[in-house]
């Protein structure tokens, strides 16, 4: 029988442990330099995409040259009001660009846009340098707009007509909806599920490896309630970490809906990851075996969960973007039938004697 | 015996026990989840992986369109009759009726219709790449011309900003003639069969993860013109590939590295080692070579593999001897598994994006270069890279692994291996066996020179930190952050004697400490540009970084204010004192610096 008593006294212990050796310190350490660089990506790469969404850059012009012959193009490229286009002969365009007062030059042969053959334009741009990111992004639009109307000239020799699609102009910029609630947010919620799944590997093959387990079963504390005070001590953990996502990434103004469901998805399937933690580790006894498994483990299982349409994963993207329906409900069935079905095996085991 | 022949000897112990280990315990469980991995890789490729599903809804009264969403899992696609639609076109993220897009005004429509837009584009390439005319579908194609700037790299704008502000009024046309650039041919020069397949075959740029298929089966596209939806900045997704690839399997065997350290100080098992006749340096060597070894024969597999150039090789050496130094570290100062496991992580994921965040920039910026990655990145571009590249951004990593070795070798002894004491106290400790108390000075001066090292990576993460953001906050913060990690690496040596023999720091004693500290840093400063960051210490980072190229004595002086002020702080109030007294340093540092540089920043 287990008694609650020892079991909370064993979690107790270990989380004490935690508390001095300020080892919880270092993941959070963890978190918050993943979440720096996070941001840091965010920041960087919105830049480099859309270098318009960093202050200060709107209203600056790049210069830019453009030589050949006339062509729309260059009036395309001249109603930009981040473009300064500047006509200049080929050979001194390129000096301009080496000597970097111009961004890019841009090259229109002599092909007419109805001919046979397709327009080459070339583009020069500036080797190993940022700025030739940002150009290149805002002369790519510019073409596109030449390509359509290339297109539109050219459209009595094309067999098929695509589905035109009007889009309004909206304006707002959205590109990292998709990677913030798509990806940052269930990666940054289940990575305290692994963290302490690893703890818990730890913690079992440390009584094993240091020889402590007699000790500790000399007192009237059973295995199986050492094994659960471990288990119980690192679930405790898991809202704690998790917690403290959320509120990062609240303060950091990113809206999440259903917090609570979230938790609970979140809490279920980081304890079915700690259970199975805890039975490799009772397995193994040894903690390089013990953890070198359970990190494959881990990834066979995440390739395999995210190959279900439904899953934990996708549950917190639905329940953070605010779109969950039924389906979730269902998820959070099985992960609870999952880990009850861990529970048991983890007692069954537990309650063999160890020696 | 020869050292030699001890430390193969060692190694064949060390090879015989981990071989044994791995056969008994792991070796069937790890071929069954393997086997596991290939099936669940399958399936995972057969269905998708479904992470973003259904998180945008859609309304449309187009079959067609309705179909095409429908392939995409991150639609729910509605279909209506056109004016129900409308009128609760609200309850969607987009509404697709008659050609007319209509979006909420929500974060999420509008990331919707940046969806929607893309799988448009992809269906429109998928028609247009079948036409019979392939000119009339894509009638324009660009091709792209590097030009190399003699201004490239020690351009002082180069470093200072995401983009370099470009110059404003008119252009100053170039005095003299100029070098002649032909006008390009404006034929194509190539089959049209060649050009569709390359459309058809070309990855599509809004899955970027694509890109990596390229790259495992060699076979990259390279079509030499792009059509204008082609041309999109390089995508960071290779990098990470190449950390999956390259950096994970290190990583694991420098744990199993850490564990066998940790294993000889578990129950004293390391007392026979201990008592053997040998230097702990071979002890060190003896148990490494092995894990070395199997690094290597792992990335050689992966080259192999990925059939990259053999050359691939070179910039993983010096990060393997960085994990493994700092896994023999780790094992010996970590008091308990858990200890183990969190502190390696967090070092790993450090390392990690040490690794990875520069070379994201691989193909844009040279501040990429201090990450060895980028040297691979660059090879596999089919660019390579030349000895001076390696020099730059190698040598960090094998001065710090060798001063980690060196920390790990003075404290491979008893009374370190198995005393259990907390992190900070034991690093202190391990620090103390570095000093010397017949000739502190002289000891001072070498342990400042060795920190030096360790300051340049965390001041290189600091610069790839923060680099991004806008211009004066940028620089502000490098600044103090930069300051603040010469304080605290500068005061290591006085913090050690402040707390392990108290009764040894006078007021004179402090003075002359402080002294040699400051010139040890000093002097391991300017070794070290020297040899390696001039190219970055250039631009106007580089500047605030490394601010004192052109006198000696003024940094001198910064140095010892910054050291004095810390060791004021501790000899006054101890221990407790020294965390108040690294933050007036730093902004004793700060404040000077920022009086060098005010000339030409502001």
């Amino acid at each position: 029988m287990v008694k609650g008593r020892h079991v909370s006294a064993v979690a107790k212990k270990d989380l004490r442990g935690l508390a001095n050796e300020k080892t919880i310190l270092f993941a959070i350490l963890l978190q918050l330099f993943v979440a720096m660089f996070s941001s840091f990506l965010m920041v960087g790469l919105t830049a480099m995409y859309d270098p318009s969404s960093v202050a200060g850059y709107s209203r600056v012009q790049y210069p830019i040259g453009y030589s050949g012959v006339d062509s729309p193009l260059l009036e395309i490229l001249e109603s930009r009001s981040d473009l300064r286009v500047h006509q200049l002969e080929l050979s001194t365009a390129v000096a301009l660009l080496r000597d970097r007062q111009i961004a890019a030059v841009v090259y229109v042969p002599e092909t007419a846009p109805e001919a046979e053959e397709p327009v080459k334009v070339s583009l020069f741009t500036i080797q190993n340098d940022i700025q030739t990111a940002v150009i290149s992004q805002k002369i790519r639009e510019s073409l596109i707009t030449y390509e359509d109307y290339l297109r539109k000239v050219r459209s009595s020799r094309l067999s098929v007509e695509p589905t035109v699609l009007q889009f309004p102009e909206t304006g707002a910029n959205a590109s990292f909806y998709e990677f913030v609630y798509g990806l940052l947010i269930p990666l940054l919620l289940f990575m305290p599920a692994i963290i302490c799944a690893a703890l818990v590997i730890d913690l079992i093959t440390e009584e094993f490896q240091h020889h402590t387990l007699e000790t500790l079963l000399a007192t009237p504390v059973t295995f199986a309630e050492m094994v659960w005070g471990k288990v119980i001590a690192c679930i405790l953990l898991v809202p704690l970490q998790a917690g403290a996502w959320l509120v990062l990434l609240t303060a950091n103004g990113i809206a999440i809906a259903g917090v609570p469901q979230i938790l609970v998805h979140v809490l279920l399937a980081s304890s079915a990851l700690i259970l199975l933690g805890a039975l490799i580790a009772l397995y193994y006894r040894e903690r390089t075996a013990a953890q070198v498994i359970f990190s494959l483990a881990v990834v066979v299982l995440m390739i395999i969960v995210l190959a279900i349409p439904k899953n934990p994963f996708s549950s917190v993207v639905s329940l953070a973007t605010g779109t969950s329906g039924p389906g979730e409900w269902g998820v959070l069935i099985v992960a609870a039938a999952v880990t009850a079905i861990l529970c048991a095996l983890t007692h069954l085991v537990a309650s063999r004697n160890p020696v | 015996m020869s050292n030699l022949g001890q430390v193969l000897t060692l190694a064949r112990w060390e090879t015989k026990r981990s071989v044994a280990l791995a056969g008994r315990n792991i070796l069937p469980a790890a071929i069954i989840l393997l086997i596991l991995l290939g099936a669940a890789t399958l399936i995972s490729s057969q269905s998708g992986i479904h992470l973003q599903s259904n998180i945008y809804t859609v309304g449309t009264d187009d079959p067609e369109m309705a179909a095409l969403l429908a392939s995409d899992p991150r639609f729910t696609v509605y279909m209506g009759e056109r004016f129900t639609l409308l009128r609760n076109r609200d309850a969607f993220d987009i509404t697709v009726v008659r050609s007319a897009v209509y979006i909420s005004a929500t974060e999420r429509g509008t990331a919707a219709a940046v969806a929607l837009e893309r799988v448009h584009d992809q269906y429109k390439n998928y028609l247009y790449s079948r036409e019979e005319d392939l000119f009339a579908a894509y009638p324009l194609w660009i091709d792209l011309v590097p030009v190399m700037s003699e201004l490239d790299f020690s351009a002082a704008e180069s470093g200072t900003r995401v983009a370099a502000p470009p110059r404003r009024g008119p252009l100053t046309l170039p005095e003299g003639p100029v070098a002649f650039v032909p006008p390009p041919d404006p034929g194509i020069g190539m089959s049209v069969e060649d050009l569709r397949t390359g459309i058809i075959e070309a990855p599509d740029p809004a899955l970027p993860i694509f890109r990596y298929t390229g790259y495992v089966s060699g076979s990259e596209a390279t079509a030499p013109y792009k059509t204008p939806s082609q041309l999109s900045p390089p995508l960071p997704f290779d990098s990470i590939i190449l950390v999956f690839m390259f950096i994970f399997p290190l990583y694991f065997i420098a744990q199993f590295f850490m564990m066998s350290i940790m294993n000889e100080r578990i129950e004293r098992q390391g007392e026979a080692l201990l008592s053997a006749p040998v230097h702990p340096w071979v002890v060190i060597c003896g148990k490494a070579i092995p894990y070395a070894i199997g690094m290597v024969i792992i990335s050689a597999a992966i080259i192999i593999f990925i059939r990259g150039s053999p050359e691939l090789i070179l910039p993983l050496i010096p990060v393997m001897l960085f994990f493994l130094s700092s896994g023999l570290l780790i094992g010996l100062i970590a008091r308990s598994f858990r200890e183990l496991s969190f502190v390696s992580i967090f070092f790993s994921t450090c390392v990690t994006a040490y690794l990875f965040f520069p070379s994201i920039f691989a193909n844009i910026h040279v501040i990429s270069l201090i990450s060895p990655l980028t040297l691979m990145v660059n090879s596999l571009q089919g660019e390579g890279f030349t000895a001076a590249e390696y020099v730059f951004s190698t040598s960090l990593f094998f001065v710090t692994s060798a001063v980690l070795f060196y920390a790990g070798a003075t404290n491979f002894r008893e009374e370190r291996l198995f005393s259990h004491e907390p992190l900070t106290s034991k690093i202190i400790q391990f620090i103390s066996s570095g000093i010397s108390r017949a000739h502190p000075c002289a000891s001072l001066f070498s342990l400042a020179m060795l920190t030096v090292p360790f300051v340049f990576m965390a001041q290189m993460m600091l610069l790839v930190l923060l680099f991004n953001l806008p211009m004066p906050l940028s620089l502000l913060l490098l600044l103090v952050a930069a300051a603040g990690v010469e304080e605290v690496a500068k005061s290591l040596g006085l913090y050690t004697i402040a707390t392990r023999f108290p009764g040894f720091l006078t007021w004179k004693t402090l003075v002359a400490g402080s002294v040699v500290t400051a010139l040890g840093f000093l002097v391991a400063e300017k070794l070290l540009l020297f040899v390696t960051i001039s190219q970055i210490a250039e631009s106007a980072f580089g500047t605030v970084l490394f601010s004192s190229l052109g006198l000696l004595y003024i940094p001198f002086l910064i140095h010892l204010a910054g050291i004095l002020v810390t060791a004021a702080a501790l000899k006054k109030g101890g221990p407790a004192a020294y965390l108040p007294g690294i933050m007036l340093a730093t902004l004793v540092h700060c404040t000077c610096n920022l009086y060098l540089i005010r000339g030409w920043i502001w």
